[in-house]
């Protein structure tokens, strides 16, 4: 195990070191004081562990491939924006943006998720246990988005094939959003899930309510008027 | 002319045309190309160069050394571009364009020793075989982002807004959303793409530095990044991307082309190519940066006089994106019946929304992009390339400079007020400089 100090040292050369860690065989690291210094353990390619004993702040974890990221309290703007395997845990908050543009792996918050969580995400599996601010999953192509507590308004506005699920209330549905009926999968999707990541959540598959894009901004249409000239 | 056939100033034949598409679309006109607007602003015809004469010793034009050389990237990046020409090859994304076009651009620029850009739909590895120097760029979409793309890159580009549409984000009309550019960008088959304006993960100027820093941590320091922006208020936004860190700064004036965009973004909105030149130099001047950040303009961009032009008012380097499809076949009397077929003609089609370009060029129908042979695109690519820095050189030499990165606004005269007054440059015929 390597453990790494930040106190002192530029981002650059504390990513530099967690590189170094990895190529010379470390699988796990620790990442000490922090500081919710911005930009920690960005663009990782290898399956390690890393953990963040502290908060991070902007873009922790952005373009990684491969590794688990554990950050043991909360998490700034954009975390993990873009990742395309791997696993981010945050065991606080996390601030706007978190698994932006995400393309595969798992993001899992156990607290809050503030404004445009997921955005544009593109794969991947997105995992809240508590509450999100307006228009988590915006534009969501592919996916899963999942909060287990309330949603903010304009939630899942102008989807694409993002399937969203919510446990708690949800403020406002963002344009052309539907609300269905979860299949028999997605309740044993959610019941395997939840208990693998967030076994301390107490509600289950069947509590869920599921928000999918009703189609009607997928092509332009001038029936469709109306839901066109709200749309985000 | 009899009072039965007088036209209306105010309701000209193209507006009773725009009115009665819309009443019965429902919907905003949406078109590729640029503005068709006829240019009653200033622009770079409006300037004209001044030779030696007994002032200044010209070099010999045919053959005297010039340098051409074009280094960006000189501010942090520990490798900087270094190309042999200064007219570099814009970002159009695979999906806008064919694949064949994609591939043709690629290997033309490589030929001629200049660059390339990926575009909004992430990078096609056959681009990366073919590139010399790729730029990658990193738009709000960020379809098809990939951070082993990104680290294969010679530089990264992150992508504010573009000329033809500054503020709005990029169209890609469902004909073009075929089940392989669907895949590469994680979409439905089919839909009407419409990219959002605004990046994921930041919003403002300040959380744009750290966006910067991640970049170059995620590529370890190595690449420039550059910022694109489109022309709108230049003079701050050039400062700002300065500020946030940016090696290079793109500006596409509001010439700029496009595979789709609405016709009213194109036509109505940012500020010309010229004006956005000069606004960005005055900005790097204003904050020290001028030569330290460089500077690439884009937008309209013909041929090596405008190009001259542009480096003269200060910028380092040029993107061409139309004139590059255009050295492709674009607008080519070629298959005529497939320009009408769109309601067009050659020399008129702007028609790159549709998917059905005649000549191959901005489509996704195989058998359409058959017509784009690669090689043979990628030579002519290769040999405007080659013809636009010629010209540059010619007239640098004219003036007198060794290298064409010496011209200066002081080598030309401006041929109208307007222009002396975006430009700073004394109108011909007078010592004034107007609005001074
Ligand atoms: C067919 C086409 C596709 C384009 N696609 C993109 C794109 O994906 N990303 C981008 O930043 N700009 C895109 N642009 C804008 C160009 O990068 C560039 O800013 C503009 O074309 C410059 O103006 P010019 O075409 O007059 O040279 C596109 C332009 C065209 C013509
Ligand atoms: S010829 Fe093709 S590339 Fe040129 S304007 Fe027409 S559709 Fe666009």
């Amino acid at each position: 195990m390597a453990e790494i100090s930040c106190d002192g040292r530029t981002t650059r050369d504390i990513n530099s070191e967690i590189r170094r860690a990895i190529a010379a065989g470390d699988r796990e690291i620790v990442v000490k004081d922090p500081g919710a210094r911005h930009n920690l353990a960005v663009a990782i390619l290898d399956p390690a562990r890393i953990r963040i004993s502290g908060s991070a702040g902007y873009f922790c974890g952005g373009l990684i491939d491969g590794p688990r990221i554990e950050i043991d309290e909360s998490a700034g703007w954009g975390l993990a924006e873009s990742m395309m395997s791997g696993e981010v845990l945050v065991r606080g908050s996390v601030g706007n943006g978190a698994a932006a543009a995400m393309r595969g792996g798992t993001v899992v918050i156990h607290g809050d998720a503030a404004a445009r969580l997921g955005v544009s995400m593109k794969g991947g599996t997105i995992l809240v246990a508590g509450n999100c601010g307006y228009m988590a999953g915006f534009m969501g192509q592919k996916g899963r988005l999942v909060v287990c507590g309330n949603t903010g308004d304009a939630f899942a506005d102008s989807l694409y094939e993002t399937a969203c699920f919510v446990g708690g209330s949800i403020e406002g549905l963002g344009i052309d959003a539907v609300i269905e009926e979860p299949s028999k999968d997605d309740v044993a999707w959610l019941d395997a899930t939840l208990s693998q990541y967030l076994p301390g959540v107490s509600r289950r598959g069947r509590d869920f309510k599921k928000v999918v894009a009703g189609r009607k901004l997928w092509n332009f249409d001038k029936r469709e008027w109306k839901v066109w000239q709200e749309a985000l | 002319m009899s009072d039965a056939l007088e036209t209306s100033g105010t309701f000209r034949p193209e507006v009773i045309e725009d009115i009665q598409i819309k009443a019965s679309s429902g919907l905003y006109r949406i078109r590729g190309w640029g503005t068709l607007r006829e240019r009653r602003w200033a622009t770079f015809d409006d300037l004209t160069f001044l030779p030696c004469s007994l002032t200044r010793i010209p070099l010999e034009g045919y053959r005297e050394k010039c340098s051409t050389k074009t280094l960006l990237g000189t501010r942090f990046a520990k490798k900087p571009i270094e190309l042999d020409v200064p007219v570099m090859i814009t970002g159009m994304s695979w999906g806008a364009l064919s694949y064949n076009a994609k591939v043709a651009l690629a290997r033309g620029a490589r030929t001629a020793g200049s660059s390339n850009t990926t575009g909004d739909g992430g990078m096609l590895m056959a681009e990366r075989e073919n590139s010399r120097t790729l730029i990658y760029e990193v738009l709000p979409s960020r379809y098809g982002i990939n951070v082993h793309h990104m680290r294969m890159a010679d530089a990264i580009e992150l992508t504010i807004g573009q000329g033809a549409k500054p503020g709005t984000g990029g169209l890609l009309l469902g004909s073009k959303v075929s089940d392989v550019i669907a895949r590469q960008r994680d979409l439905p088959i089919g839909v009407d793409q419409r990219s959002p304006a605004r990046h994921p993960d930041f919003l403002g100027p300040d959380d744009m530095i750290i966006k910067v820093e991640e970049l170059r941590e995620a590529t370890d320091w190595q690449v420039p990044i550059f910022i694109k922006m489109g022309a709108s208020r230049v003079f701050d936004d050039v400062k700002l991307a300065a500020k946030a860190g940016a090696d290079v700064i793109v500006v596409d004036g509001m010439e700029g082309g496009t595979g789709a965009s609405p016709a009213i973004l194109q036509e109505h909105t940012g500020i010309p190519t010229l004006a956005a030149v000069c606004e960005a130099r005055a900005a790097l001047e204003d904050i020290g940066l001028y030569g330290e950040v460089q500077l690439i303009i884009a937008g309209g961009i013909r041929d090596g006089v405008d190009a001259a032009k542009a480096l003269a008012l200060g910028a380092d380097a040029i993107y061409i994106g139309t004139a590059a499809l255009i050295a492709l076949n674009c607008n080519r009397p070629l298959f005529i019946e497939d320009y009408r077929a769109l309601g067009t003609e050659p020399h008129h089609c702007h028609h790159c929304h549709t998917g059905r370009c005649p000549v191959g060029i901005t489509t996704q129908d195989p058998e359409l992009m058959k017509r784009l042979e690669i090689d043979e695109g990628a030579e002519r690519i290769a040999n405007l390339l080659r013809a636009m820095t010629l010209e540059i050189q010619m007239l640098a030499r004219a003036c007198g400079k060794s290298d064409i990165h010496h011209l200066e606004p002081e080598d030309m005269a401006a041929l109208s007020m307007e222009a002396s007054a975006v430009c700073g440059i004394p109108l011909a015929g007078t010592r004034k400089v107007f609005g001074r």
